[in-house]
Parts: structure tokens; sequence; C-alpha cells
């Protein structure tokens, strides 16, 4: 089977900095994916490069077999990669439900009542249900993560991009949040997932890749990758604690 | 998914979600009152003075404009300038046909159309530019169009020519004939202004005021939306335009195209409350009522015009409307969705379900 997503040789600089020198790496249907790397090492810039939002000075991204590189995010989306952001994008202004119907209307293209009911099972898998009716702009922490989450999910997408969805939650909540992208991901949605809270990602994925200072330098089973020493040398600065406590 | 025992949750079936409505509260009587509100509208000529029914009319014509320019800045972000542009082409528009023997009410759909037609080609130029430099854009191309029709002989040049084609009818049928179609153009702008931002395209502009990087990761087409919200701008100026210059007989480029037009869209909307489709509504009512009791005082009455601008811009910024309604959050026009209840099935493992929110209408 052909992979779902694939990047081939991508470049990224922004003047001096380099953020992505030569990546490339593929990712099949349905997989569950973790990236792991300090900060700075270019992980949120490569899923900008993924979804749309950065343009790459040179590689391909390629989606489900279709070179996508001239697609705008938008586009994208609604060829099926939906992604989060690190810091939440509520529309503040609208409820609840109708910041995922819009995801549901324009990124999985839904009309009347299916984009209702997309809307609707996007609050219920995420848990928001309850509070359908708020305001977005009135949420607390956790639930513009859910609902960050709702929309991407909602805009029912064939690779799930999560962007540090756990930071700052409790452990209660990085569980259920866990939940939530299994369960996901268990509907055949691949997920790729940046993530400092490795235990939520250890409970998630089968594949970690670590990136730093540009490149690609662990792809493996989690344990493995962890257990490298190059991996646990970029770490040891950052999250020795976890990267410890498995390996 | 091969790591980890943590319980899937279990996932969603269908055929227990629950029931999507426009709005919390039953609206069938807002449309009554609607309809109310227009009927009684259409028999203003046989009530009312002509004076009277004259200052209805250009109340429509005000109204028509600044619903378009609030749909422009207040949903899609987009602050013209150069309306006028719009203005003047629908009001040229009737006059060329009226010239070539059309009957000029019957042009001002038409008009209409042209105005919207020509919006494609100015919007690839001024699209180019965002902000202050839009805005100063679509002036330009204001003051462009009026100085390329005012140097065309056949239309009057630059002092003008009236408009042929209505000097059959008695002056009470012209009243009531003009009165009329200033009411169709008023309720069909209105009508489509919410019926736009009912729509998916609604959900999308306000999804865009809120945050434009997040609506575009979550499929929405930005530019394709203003474009849209663009024409109908057009098309409405257009119409409005078209009105002018049939109940005036007559039109010069140098008051059809003249930037008070969009001075007095952007006055109405602050004053009424952008954003909201009932701000301009209200802000042509309070412009209206100024303009009667304040037209003796000469210049004193643009003084007292601007004095309220500044004030309600920095003390209620919302304006009339959005000001009052903050807390009641009354919707005449209901464009939001409300999501009704549903009996929840026990759902194991998970926790018990939160006590519901309180019920919200959304401000969409």
């Amino acid at each position: 089977m052909a992979p779902l997503l694939e990047l081939v040789h991508v470049k990224k600089r922004f003047g001096q900095v380099t953020i992505a020198e030569d990546v490339s790496f593929a990712v099949e249907q349905g997989a569950a994916v973790g990236i792991v790397g300090p900060n700075g090492a270019g992980k949120t810039t490569l899923f900008g490069v993924v979804s749309g939002d950065v343009r790459p000075d040179a590689g391909d991204v390629v989606f489900d077999g279709r070179v996508v590189n001239r697609l705008d995010p938008a586009a994208r989306c609604r060829l099926g990669i939906g992604r989060t952001y690190q810091v939440p994008r509520p529309f503040d202004k609208m409820t609840v439900f109708e910041n995922v119907l819009v995801a549901a209307q324009q990124g999985a293209r839904a009309r009347g009542g299916v984009s209702h009911a997309h809307a609707l099972r996007a609050l219920e898998s995420t848990r928001l249900s309850d509070d359908a009716n708020r305001l977005a702009g009135s949420l607390g922490l956790l639930q513009r993560k859910r609902l960050e989450l709702a929309r991407a999910i909602a805009t029912q997408p064939r690779l799930l991009l999560l962007d540090e969805v756990a930071g700052g939650l409790t452990d209660l909540e990085v569980r259920e949040l866990v939940d939530v992208v299994r369960a996901a991901n268990a509907q055949g949605i691949a997920v790729i997932w940046i993530e400092h809270v490795v235990r939520a990602l250890l409970a998630t994925v089968d594949r970690l890749l670590c990136l730093a200072g540009g490149e690609v330098i662990g792809d493996g089973l989690p344990r493995d990758v962890l257990a490298s020493p190059r991996v646990r040398d970029v770490y040891l600065g950052t999250d020795a604690t976890a990267a410890e406590s498995v390996a | 998914m091969t790591t980890g025992a943590a319980p899937v949750p279990p996932t969603v079936e269908a055929g227990s979600l629950p029931g999507v409505t426009r709005s919390a509260r039953p609206t069938a009587w807002l449309g009554g009152l609607g309809v109310g509100v227009v009927v009684l509208l259409a028999f203003m000529p046989s009530i009312v003075s002509q004076a009277d029914t004259s200052i209805l009319l250009n109340f429509f014509i005000l109204l028509t404009m600044s619903s378009m320019w609030n749909l422009l800045a207040g949903y899609a972000g987009m602050v013209s300038i150069g309306q006028q542009a719009f203005v003047g082409l629908g009001a040229y528009t009737v006059l060329v046909l009226a010239d070539g023997g059309f009957n000029p009410v019957a042009a001002i759909p038409i008009a209409a159309l042209v105005c919207a037609a020509l919006s494609v080609p100015i919007s690839l130029l001024v699209f180019r530019l965002r902000g202050g430099y839009f805005a100063i854009a679509t002036w330009v191309v204001a003051d462009a169009a009026s100085l390329v029709i005012s140097s065309i002989g056949s239309l009057g040049g630059g002092t003008g020519k009236p408009v042929p084609g209505l000097s059959s009818l008695s002056p009470k049928s012209f009243e009531q004939v003009t009165y009329w179609a200033a009411l169709a153009v008023v309720v069909v702008a209105v009508g489509m202004t919410y019926a736009l931002l009912r729509s998916r395209l609604g959900l999308v502009l306000a999804a865009v005021r809120d945050n434009e990087v997040g609506a575009r990761s979550a499929g929405a087409r930005v530019v394709t939306a203003r474009r849209i919200v663009f024409l109908v701008a057009a098309l409405g100026c257009g119409a409005a335009g078209a009105l002018l210059a049939v109940s005036q007989l007559n039109v010069q480029p140098a008051s059809v195209f003249n930037v008070q037009w969009s001075a007095e869209m952007i006055f109405v909307t602050m004053i009424g409350g952008i954003g909201t489709i009932e701000g301009p509504i209200l802000g042509s009512v309070v412009f209206f009522l100024l303009q009667q009791n304040l037209a003796h005082e000469g210049a004193w009455y643009l003084i007292i015009f601007g004095a309220l601008a500044v004030v309600i811009a920095i003390w209620a910024p919302r304006g009339l409307w959005g000001t009052a309604t903050a807390k009641l959050r009354v919707q005449l026009f209901p464009v939001g969705y409300y999501v009704g209840r549903t009996r929840r099935r026990d759902r194991p493992g998970s926790a018990p379900p939160a006590p519901p929110a309180p019920p919200v209408a959304s401000t969409v």
C-alpha cells in the first residue's frame, strides 16, 4: 500500500536558521506516529509544511500519491489533512457547535443535516457535547484544546496533525485526551503527534521520530528511539527524566 | 495502535444526536413582524405627505448602502471607502439604458447586475492589497471611474444629464413607483444580507473574522468568501445608485461618485452597530432623525454628526444596537445555531456529565 503522506527531501530555512535540512519520511495509512525533539528542532514548521502554512524552500509533500506543494491550507484540509495548532485558534465569538460546524461544512464539504451530524459526533468524541451552545471564547484551556481537536476531527481527515495538544494539562486530562486520539486513530485516521509529554505519546503511537537540528535523528519503535544514544544526547538537556524512565 | 492497554472509549453511534435549530427561542413571530413592517411601509405613500415619502425613499437608499458596507467591513473585514464607485456606476447604467429607450425603473436590477459584473475585474485589482491600502485603493478606483465617465461627452461630461423615460408619469404615481422600487431594493438588500449570513458562507465569514488562520485550517476558502461579499456589496450599492438616478431624474458625476456616500455608510454602520444586521437599520433611523431635526442648523449638523461618531467610536464601539443588546443577546435576525438536548446514554467508564451550561444565543 502506498504511504498516505510522504515528505521528500524537504528543506526550510528562515534566514540563517535551518529548520529542516533534507527531511524525508513516509507515514502509512492509519498509522500513529509521534514526533519529539528539542525546542526549535523544526517540529511545528514541519507540520506547517504538511498543512500548507509554510512553503518549503525545496522538496515535495506527497499526500495520497499526489504532490500537494502548491495547494493552500484550505485545499489540503479538504483533501484530508486536518491539523491542530499548539496555541488553539478558536472562533471566540461563535458557539462551540458553530466552531466545529464550519470545519464540517468546509473541510469535509458536508451540507445540512450531514454537516450537523459530523459536527455533533466530533463534539461527542471530544466530550464537548455539553458545551455545544457555549461561546468558544468562554472555554478553559482543556476545553479549548479539545475544541481544537474536535474541529480537526470534524473535517473528516485521513491524516490528523496534532501539535502539543497535551501541553499544559493535568495527568487526568492528558489521559482523557489520549483516549480521544486513540479513538480517532482506531477509526482509521492516521495521526502524527508532536508532543513534549512523552507519556501521552507512548500510550498512543507505535512509531517515534526524533527531530533535531533540522534532521531526523531517530525513527522507529518508541522504545528504541528513546534508547538510542544520539536521541538521549539531544534529550538530556530538555526532558531527561522522560527519556530515562523508558530507557 | 499496538501499545498500551487503556480502554478505548465507545465509538459514537448515529441516531442519537440532538436536534439543531437556528435559535434558542421560537422566531416565527419575528418573520411575522418583518412582513408586517414591510406591508406597513408599502402603504406609507398613501398615509404620509409627499415630503415624508421622499425622506423614506432616501432612508431606503442609505439603508441599502450601509447594509452592504456592513457586510463588507463588519463581516468580511474589508474596509472600503470606495463603494461610491458602484453607486455611480449603477446610476450611470440606468442613464445609459434610459437613453436607449429602456424603462428606468426596470433598469434598476440590470444596473445592479452590471455593477456586480464590474466588481469582478475591480476585485482583481484591489484584492492585492489589505487593510488601509485596500481602503485607499477602493477610493482610487471610485475616483478613476468618476474621471473616466466625466470625460465621456455622450453621458453629459462633468455636468451630467437628466434621466429620460419617466416624464409621462404624474407626480403622484412617479413618487409611488420610485418609492416602491426603493422599498423593493431595500427589502431584497436586507433579506439577501440575512440569507447570506445564515448560509454556510455566513459561518465562514464569522470564522474568518474570529481567526483567519484557524478558518483556513478548517478548510474555509477565505478569498472566495471575500470575493462573494465584494460582489454582493457591489450589487447592492449599484441598486442604490440606480435608485438615486431614478428618484432624482438626473445623474451628475460629482454627486453620484461622491465619497460622501461611503462616509454616510460608515457613519450609519458605526452608529448602529457594525457586524450586526440590525445595526445599519438602527443607524439609518438615527441618521435620518438627526438630519431632519438639525437640517436648519446649517454646518452645525455635520459637526454634531462628527461629534456623535467620535463619542460612539470611543465609548460604545459596538454601536447603539451592539451595546444595547450585549447583555440581552436579542437578535431580530437569528443567524447562529442552537443544539437541543437529547437523552444521554450512560457511558461506562466516563465521568458523569457536567451540569448543562446555560443556553447562550450565538452572536455570529
